[in-house]
């Protein structure tokens, strides 16, 4: 494509005449330098570069990830995330615990791949630039984080549960069953967050987004992935996190559930989260609060398969429908 | 009685104990043939992408250990049991499999009518998140004796 032609692009599609000569790049190495108006010229693709993704983790905004840019497809103006090559090595703490985490362009390839035809994972495909770096294009997902969904929910805990919950119940067993189908394969998601999963504005299917975090082999290939959706179910049936310093600050409600609350109710990983939410919600049925019970630090028994959690999880969904 | 021990160890303090524990309980049982099995893991592709690293990696883990797995087999021959009935294995495992699966299929195909394994004491974090060997063998050793040393 050439310059005048690209421009032309450039303003039918991102609305904006290009002022200037077009600054074109073909390897992506080294991507601090890669700037808002650049244009990434990949296996003979153009997509010209809107910015940088932020880490809005939590509603907050966060630092820009200079390695994940927005982008624009020149070709039909679809708008994409291009996650460029990032190496990086890291100690991540679950809770207190660490654990050494690496960035891998190779997995998130392979997942993308693997998945290509599954609904509940974000779809994309890997392009080398002209270094040999592997640069996944992705589609933007038009919709709401999950973690934002919850939150904005406008009821109390006693009418969401038993009027949104199972819904929304049925769409976090689908994201499992996704998470289980990928574990089938011998894969894993590597960072299961409730801002990782988005609900697409459309279709209102739930979608896993950025799997590119792996870890050394261990006994439990799937414990990180477990210890996630351990959250993602505490965080769904509580309608958001319950903490015992929230609870202090409820005055004298608040200070008698907790004197209700033993250390084994709390969370395994968070010593202040509480996981035995039927002490603050006896609505619960035992089923759920069972499935919960798993990710406390009382728990004696863990799963260690998705397909564990996943058999509960179905049990749960007969009884809430009775 | 299957008078075949195969002795699991990581190199570990603990595991090392495993392997006194076995010195002494067989000192007078000359007859006994000990495996011992230390199994090293090839990092993931996905961590070490580049093969030649990770094959070097590999190697220098082999000698380290093969060092270490000739004192381990010292300690049972001080415990006159004869060098002859004692054999050092070293298996290099490249696929994602777990290494409790490891030490169960060298169980069944070395016919071993005991499997010892040491316990490193980890926290229940640690095993929801990465697993124990020593649970793994014993929920799921079958037709023999598992021995778990702490």
């Amino acid at each position: 494509m050439n310059e005048a032609l690209l421009k032309e692009k450039i303003a039918f599609y991102s609305r904006f005449p290009h002022r200037g000569k077009v600054n074109i790049v073909t390897d992506t190495s080294e991507f601090m330098n890669i700037k808002e108006s650049d244009v990434l010229e990949l296996a003979g693709n153009f997509y010209l570069v809107r910015g940088e993704e932020i880490e809005g983790r939590f509603g907050l905004d966060g630092e820009p990830k200079f390695w994940v840019k927005k982008a624009i497809d020149l070709k039909d103006g679809s708008s994409k995330v291009i996650k460029l090559v990032f190496h990086e090595s890291f100690k991540m703490y679950i809770g207190s615990t660490p654990i050494q985490c690496f960035r891998s362009p190779q997995k998130e390839t392979r997942i993308l791949d693997l998945t290509r035809l599954d609904p509940h994972f974000m779809k994309g495909f890997t392009i080398q630039d002209r270094c040999g770096n592997l640069v996944r294009i992705i589609d933007k997902i038009q919709g709401t984080r999950y973690y934002d969904y919850i939150h904005e929910l406008d009821a109390d805990h006693e009418t969401y549960f038993h009027e949104g919950f199972p819904a929304i119940l049925d769409n976090i067993v689908q994201c499992v069953e996704a998470i289980n189908r990928l574990h089938r394969m011998g894969d894993v998601h590597g960072d299961i967050r409730n801002d990782h999963i988005f609900i697409d504005r459309n279709s209102k299917t739930y979608i896993w987004i950025d799997f590119d975090y792996t870890y050394e082999w261990s006994e439990n290939p799937f414990g990180v992935d477990l210890y996630g959706l351990g959250n993602i179910l505490l965080f769904t049936v509580g309608k958001g996190f319950h903490n015992v310093p929230d609870m202090s600050a409820c005055g004298p409600e608040g200070m008698k559930l907790l004197s209700c609350l033993t250390p084994d109710d709390l969370s395994l990983f968070f010593k202040h989260r509480v996981a035995n939410l039927q002490k603050l919600f006896p609505y619960i049925p035992d089923s759920l609060n069972h499935i919960l019970m798993h990710f406390s630090h009382g728990a004696e028994v863990f799963y260690e398969t998705s397909e564990e959690l996943l058999h509960d999880l179905k049990a749960c969904q007969a009884e809430l429908i009775r | 009685m299957n008078k075949k021990i195969l002795i699991a160890v990581d190199l570990s303090e603990n595991s090392l104990k495993a392997v006194d524990y076995v010195a002494k309980m067989m000192e007078c049982h000359s007859e006994v043939d000990i495996t011992l099995l230390h199994v090293i893991r090839e990092p993931s592709p996905d961590v070490m992408p580049d093969e030649q690293e990770r094959r070097n990696h590999v190697e220098k883990n082999r000698a380290e250990s093969l060092g270490l797995m000739e004192k381990a087999g010292a300690r049972l021959t001080a415990h006159d049991i004869p060098e002859k009935n004692i054999q050092l294995k070293i298996q290099i495992c490249s696929k994602p499999v777990t290494v409790a699966e490891l030490i169960l299929h060298e169980r069944r195909s070395g016919k071993y009518g005991t499997i010892v394994v040491g316990r490193r004491g980890m926290s229940k974090k640690e095993e929801f998140l990465f697993g124990s060997i020593s649970n793994k063998v014993v929920r799921e050793a079958r037709d023999c004796t598992v021995w778990v040393v702490e």
